[in-house]
């Protein structure tokens, strides 16, 4: 009895477990950036504060890039005509700067967050 | 593009040469411990170096790969998994080159001693002369950048190669007690480093939950600055650090702190040269 008690529990937890991960998953919005001539297109990005956010890079130049924010303490790197993933937020309202360590100049962008 | 290249390579080379530094001032100065007895080439160095420069180049050309796994955050993953296993073999380096063991086996004692440091050097060329390829890579492609950009990779380099020898000079001009000491406060805050940079990483993958912002010392020392970049190159400061990054941090500092090798620099009314 004792035993079918425990594995009971501990079924019911891991399924609760499961359950908020997805649930969780399926809640993180996501942007998508395009990285294109040395350029982020939008250059400027709004999201909700207090949320965990998805950005999508796609770098459809065929030179890397990377994008690097002092603010949101994020650096990645973007192989040429490719895509990849980070992850932002949750955020407090302000302005968090980002740009292409490799052509700074004209990659720049921000991000809104309200 | 020539200033953007000085100062991209300079960040990356930094990195690695004060870690170098750091870490030859402890092979200089395990010499005079353990009576002399200890017999650490400084040919560690050079062989890390290329070794690491050889990885850093296959590395690079996996990155492709490397980057799509994990659902786009394989270079998160493969990032922080260098971070940790440096942590590793700075751990193995303050716990087990001094343990009693070891203590009338020379040979194994330094050979340890070089296969943890060139362990972490090597993974630091990986890091960063990844990146380093990347960048030049992608230039190869347009005539009129590529050779403000070498020239100026080469200066940056340059510049990231000297401030790692004044690194060393300064330590070394110490007393030995205080090298030693200076050298192990380094090592500590090296260590914090490691796995802070490892939970940031794991952190922007989502692979670890997000944590409040710890402070923002931003007011005090921007991380733009001169100072702000040097300090973050050398034991990974950062402004707006996550309350996970400072208690690893803090985690890795202890670690060394309580470690053998610690230890051996505060000994009571004892000096590093003698040895019981």
């Amino acid at each position: 009895m004792k035993k079918l008690f425990q594995s009971a529990a501990t079924f019911s937890i891991a399924l609760s477990a499961l359950a908020v991960s997805a649930l969780s998953l399926a809640a993180t919005p996501e942007i998508e950036l395009i990285i294109k001539d040395h350029l982020f297109f939008p250059a400027t990005i709004v999201i909700p504060a207090g949320q965990k956010v998805r950005v999508r890079i796609f770098n459809q130049d065929p030179t890397p890039e990377e994008f690097e924010s002092f603010e949101l303490n994020r650096e990645k790197l973007v192989v040429g005509n490719g895509q990849t993933v980070i992850f932002i937020g949750p955020l407090a309202p302000g302005e968090y700067p980002f740009f292409g360590e490799f052509y700074p100049k004209t990659a720049q962008g921000m991000v809104i967050v309200k | 593009m020539f200033l953007n290249a000085v100062v991209l390579v300079l960040q990356e080379m930094i990195e690695a040469a004060l870690l170098i530094s750091v870490l030859l001032v402890f092979t200089h100065l395990f010499r005079s411990a353990w009576n002399g007895s200890f017999n650490l080439p400084t040919s560690w160095v050079i062989v890390s170096v290329v070794a690491g420069s050889l990885g850093a180049v296959i590395y690079s050309y996996y990155t492709p790969q490397i980057s799509g796994m994990f659902d786009y955050v394989g270079q998160e993953v493969f990032n922080a998994g260098f971070h940790l296993l440096s942590l590793m073999l700075i751990f193995l380096l303050a716990y087990m080159v001094p343990h009693k063991s070891l203590a009338q086996k020379a040979l194994q004692r330094s050979q340890l001693a070089a296969f943890c440091m060139a362990g972490v050097v090597i993974f630091s060329f990986v890091r960063e002369g990844s990146e380093i390829i990347q960048y030049i890579g992608g230039i190869a492609g347009q005539d009129e950048n590529f050779s403000p950009v070498v020239v100026g990779g080469a200066i940056g380099a340059g510049i990231g190669v000297s401030t790692g020898v004044l690194l060393f000079y300064g330590l070394i001009s110490l007393s030995v007690n205080w090298s030693f000491r200076a050298s192990l406060i380094l090592l500590c805050l090296i260590a914090g480093n490691m796995g802070s940079q490892a939970v940031l990483l794991l952190t922007q993958a989502d692979w670890l939950p997000f944590t409040p912002i710890a402070w923002n010392s931003s007011i005090v020392l921007p991380e733009t600055s001169i100072v702000g970049q040097l300090l973050y190159a050398l034991i990974g400061y950062e402004a707006t650090p996550s309350m996970l990054q400072v208690a690893i941090y803090l985690f890795g500092i202890i670690l060394i702190v309580v470690s053998p090798l610690f230890r051996k620099a505060w000994p009571q009314h004892r000096s590093l040269v003698e040895e019981t």
